[in-house]
């Protein structure tokens, strides 16, 4: 069963050692290739931090379980700084082809919650799998050209 | 589309999704129908003028939105650009040049230049304000010489200008099969 990322958003995040609410979804990061997801985004701006997938023991309907206490941390490179800031969120982001054409925004993005796989975005009224995603950026998903009907 | 339309554009990473520049302008080579290459301004509102410049064998693809390149490397400084696109000559800029047939006859004053979507820059004709005013698309290879302030074409281009792009693009094929070409 695949979950959403629109979905997810406001999805309380819960320490499973000691069932203490550390927060909740802001956004999620997608890897640098946009093939998985990277980290969970908790709250915006200065307070923002992130809990790295390899830390997330369940991703489930009601609540995102994590290790411990210990999980979320503070944006650690130049990446999560501009995650931490918004700038990489993925929904309502441009698409572009690889041909330099636009595709639509990004309106939601499947992925597994066990693998964290990322498996389609939806993109203005249709899927784009997820190995037509080239690249994502603070500017826009950039998706190869076999999707591109100009 | 348009090589005007390509000025403001932003430059895109590929596999960054970052834009790193917007095209300032286009550098053309009309012996070649080719862009050899773009200047570039940095991004934003007046954030003014960059100093590398992007040689057209660098360039992934220009879209109606972006141009997409692999990644930031391939903006270069002029140094090490080819001399074509670090100090184009001035002769080359064809807008405003007359279009003149080899009988002596003008077709009009070239407009802009009309490139393939999704290409590095291929440029397949010129659109041109015809000497009733009206607007006119030749098709390329067009010009047997280049001045700076006139093009020599053949005398048969008289024979292939349109009125739209839907036109122009018909009318490549049949104007490169009738010179010869291919």
């Amino acid at each position: 069963m695949s979950e959403s990322f629109r979905q997810s958003l406001g999805r309380k995040v819960v320490s499973r050692a000691t069932a203490h609410e550390l927060g909740v979804v802001a956004h999620l990061l997608p890897a640098i290739d946009c093939r998985s997801v990277a980290a969970i985004v908790l709250g915006r701006g200065k307070k923002a931090q992130l809990v790295d997938w390899d830390h997330v023991s369940g991703f489930g309907a009601d609540a995102v379980m994590v290790a411990d206490d210990a999980a979320p941390h503070s944006p650690s490179d130049q990446r999560e700084q501009a995650a931490a800031n918004g700038k990489l969120e993925l929904l309502g982001k441009r698409t572009l082809s690889e041909l330099g054409n636009e595709l639509g925004t990004v309106i939601d993005v499947l992925f597994d919650p066990v693998s964290g796989i990322v498996e389609a975005l939806a993109v203005a009224g249709r899927q784009i799998p997820a190995d037509a995603l080239v690249g994502a950026g603070s500017y826009a998903v950039v998706i190869d050209a076999t999707q591109d009907t100009d | 589309m348009m090589a005007s339309s390509i000025n403001g554009l932003p430059v895109v990473t590929v596999h960054g999704g970052e834009d790193v520049a917007e095209v300032r302008d286009v550098i053309y080579d009309p012996e070649a129908g080719r862009l050899v290459g773009l200047t570039l301004n940095k991004r934003g509102f007046l954030s003014g003028r960059r100093r590398e410049v992007l040689p057209a064998e660098t360039i992934h693809a220009i879209g109606r939105h972006a141009v997409m390149v692999m990644d930031e490397s391939s903006l270069v400084v002029p140094e090490a650009a080819p001399d074509d696109v670090a100090s184009p000559a001035t002769e080359r800029n064809v807008l405003g040049n007359d279009v003149l047939t080899e009988g002596g006859e003008s077709l009009g004053k070239v407009q802009d230049l009309v490139l393939v979507v999704g290409s590095a820059g291929e440029v397949v004709g010129y659109r041109i304000e015809k000497t009733d005013g009206g607007t006119g698309y030749i098709p390329l290879p067009a010009q047997l010489a280049v001045s700076g302030s006139a093009l020599v074409v053949p005398e048969v281009t008289k024979d292939f200008v349109r009125d739209d792009l839907v036109g122009l693009g018909a009318a490549v094929d049949d104007f490169r099969a009738r010179l010869g070409l291919t």
